[in-house]
């Protein structure tokens, strides 16, 4: 990327969302109210962005995001923009907040552009720095959707597959170098059979594709996922590694884990900032297992940053980037 | 053989319901007005079972925040934490933690009973206990006994609730031990459970039902859960029903009454007749009596669909009794 060199070791990075700044989440709802049209809505949304683009820069984030400021929800924002879903009815998530858990009800289509134009503002805005585009899985869709069409999940999982295709490829037309797909529903059930119907959904998404191939899966159990995911058609895994105190590492180099690994260093549900140190010890912990190089770990995150407040979340990148400096410098 | 269906366990929130609870939480109301809403999604969801001809429905459980709460906040010793995940949903329960032995203030489910079982009538009520190993093993443990003596202190609190509500006119007692259906659990954790079943429905076991959900239980898991004295027994056979057919050809349900676990609970299609035609099939040969239920509780999808949900489990039944010669119990017949 001109103007930017991305650090050839333990290059930095982040999930994808970043905490909510106002006026985002207002406009959000003006927009679902039909206050806003959509392209008012795309234009005010920008002011966010570009705060959220700020903190990364400033933070010393490498690869940045657009902070995932326009949506509301991981799978809704995707749903309320493919052809073939409704609004789904309220289902609780815990205690009594719930979300409204969209349905497919015919024929799933691509028809317009879902996450391109904030990628493109954002990297308009990034100094250089290449920005991930980044975009819901096909097993999370389906998932954490109702089907009233298909009833065959492996049919209904290559369809959003080919739409999640769709919209990578106008990202990787507009310059997108990395392309990171969200998986945090497939660690929920980790059995062979889901780990082999993700993998046919990614082969329809990645194939041939001329960008950086990353899948980032979280929480759940992780260590029983690996060894069915090993084979799959991407560059690098994202896995969340400090909420579970790296008890995945030995599993790793078990394995013989041999792809780069976005190495998530930092709880996004706690509000206790990691300091440098304890962040550049767990570098060296993964250094010393002697499984994989520095130029193969991007510090990252566990996850996505937006349950946190905005000053926690900055100065849990702020202290990712400078520990990732000095390990450069060691390792 | 006699076939009847009931709802497994809780319902979700009806819109008044929920705002209710939420007008609660922030005070807008007072506790009296929350209640009554909450009385009248009971209502509702307890005429949706009537309606379809159960014979054995449950309140729905409708003010319950996740299966442990009731209990935590009925007992001392024991709070609550953060958020986890419950099981492969995209729901989370807050984490009991136990500070010490608990040590129930009240009883949860006798007052239910008292409360709804004439709205039930002709029907009779069901109640739900949180299995003590689920109850102990997902929990966070700080009060300096093992994670067995915990289960068996649990144990010991459930079989008093379950003895209670009995008396207060309950007809059906089910204990839920979803934990060994996961990915982690073990014989001993089901020789455990077998064991701690067996204390809750000591005396009352030809009203018992252990249900296991969310997934098949590992056969050697099941075999050993087989060994309590409950009657009835469940198996979810939608999450997996290739491994369901194998458990149920395989292992069977021993000397219990089948519960099978075969309206989708967990999405809003409505089942076919065939898919459960299936596995009322397999079991059929050999037993007297075999129960249809959901295969989970119905509050992981919205409202209406879990009323629809009721009313094709009742439908469902009726037509497989009338097509098979079966005798449909139902509160009709």
């Amino acid at each position: 990327m001109a103007g930017y060199e991305v650090p050839r070791k333990f290059p930095t990075t982040v999930v994808g969302s970043y905490p909510k700044i106002p006026p985002a989440m207002e406009l959000i709802k003006k927009r679902r109210s039909g206050e806003l049209s959509e392209e008012e809505f795309r234009k005010l949304i920008k002011g966010p962005i570009s705060e959220a683009v700020k903190d990364q820069i400033e933070a010393g984030i490498d690869i940045i995001s657009d902070g995932e400021q326009s949506r509301e929800d991981m799978v809704v924002y995707f749903a309320e923009r493919v052809q073939g879903y409704r609004p789904g009815d309220w289902v609780r998530i815990f205690d009594n907040v719930y979300f409204r858990k969209p349905i497919i009800v015919g024929e799933l289509k691509w028809t317009r552009e879902m996450i391109v134009e904030d990628w493109v503002y954002a990297t308009s805005i990034s100094m250089g720095r290449p920005v991930k585009g980044i975009i819901t899985g096909p097993y999370t869709m389906m998932e954490w959707s109702f089907d009233l069409k298909y009833g065959d999940r492996r049919e209904l999982i290559i369809e959003l597959a080919k739409i999640i295709r769709r919209e990578i490829d106008e990202l990787v037309a507009r310059g997108a170098r990395y392309i990171q797909v969200d998986e945090p529903a497939l660690s929920t059930r980790p059995w062979r059979e889901e780990a082999e119907l993700l993998k046919e959904a990614l082969d329809v998404i990645f194939k041939g594709l001329d960008a950086k191939r990353i899948v980032h899966i979280c929480y759940g159990r992780l260590e029983k996922i690996i060894p069915y995911i090993l084979d799959y058609p991407v560059d690098q895994f994202d896995l969340e590694l400090k909420n579970s105190n790296f008890r995945l590492l030995p599993y790793l180099k078990e394995y013989g884990y041999d792809k780069e690994l976005g190495y998530g260093v930092v709880d996004v549900h706690s509000l206790q900032i990691e300091t440098v140190e304890e962040i550049k010890g767990y570098i060296d912990m993964l250094m010393k297992m002697d499984f994989i190089g520095p130029e193969k770990v991007y510090v990252d995150p566990d996850c996505g940053l937006k349950r946190l407040p905005r000053s926690v979340a900055k100065a849990k990148m702020r202290n990712l980037a400078e520990a990732a400096k000095l390990a450069r410098e060691e390792w | 053989m006699k076939i009847w269906g009931m709802v497994l366990g809780g319902f979700p929130r009806s819109r008044y319901a929920r705002y209710a609870l939420r007008d609660r939480e922030r005070g807008v109301i007072p506790f009296k007005d929350d209640v009554e809403a909450i009385d009248r999604a009971s209502v509702q969801v307890i005429g949706a079972q009537l309606a379809a001809g159960l014979p054995v429905v449950v309140d729905g459980m409708i003010d319950w925040h996740d299966i442990f709460r009731p209990f935590v906040d009925a007992w001392r010793n024991v709070t609550v934490d953060g958020l986890l995940r419950y099981f492969d949903n995209n729901f989370f329960y807050r984490i009991p933690v136990f500070t010490g032995e608990p040590d129930p203030r009240e009883y949860v489910t006798p007052r239910r009973v008292l409360r709804f079982k004439e709205v039930a009538d002709p029907a009779t009520l069901k109640v739900v206990l949180p299995g003590p190993v689920s109850f102990a093993f997902m929990a966070k443990n700080n009060s300096g006994l093992s994670n067995e003596e915990l289960a068996e202190k649990i144990a010991y609190i459930l079989r008093d609730e379950a003895k209670k509500a009995i008396e207060a006119g309950a007809s059906l007692v089910q204990v839920d031990e979803p934990f060994l259906a996961d990915i982690d659990a073990t014989r001993d954790h089901a020789r455990l459970a077998a064991e701690l079943v067996n204390k809750i429905v000591e005396g009352i076991e030809d009203k018992a039902i252990v249900s296991v959900y969310f997934n098949v239980p590992e056969p050697s898991v099941f075999e050993e859960l087989l060994n309590t004295k409950a009657r009835y027994m469940m198996v979810d056979v939608v999450d997996a029903p290739g491994r369901a057919e194998k458990l149920i050809r395989g292992t069977g349900f021993g000397s219990h009454t089948p519960v099978i676990g075969a309206i989708d609970a967990r999405r809003i299609i409505d089942d076919k007749p065939s898919f459960v035609e299936k596995f009322l099939k397999m079991v059929d040969a050999g037993v007297d009596e075999v129960v249809v239920t959901t295969s989970t509780w119905l509050d992981l999808i919205p409202f209406r669909y879990a009323l629809r949900k009721v009313y094709v489990l009742g439908r469902i039944v009726e037509e497989l009794a009338e097509k098979n010669g079966y005798e449909a119990y139902t509160i009709w017949r």
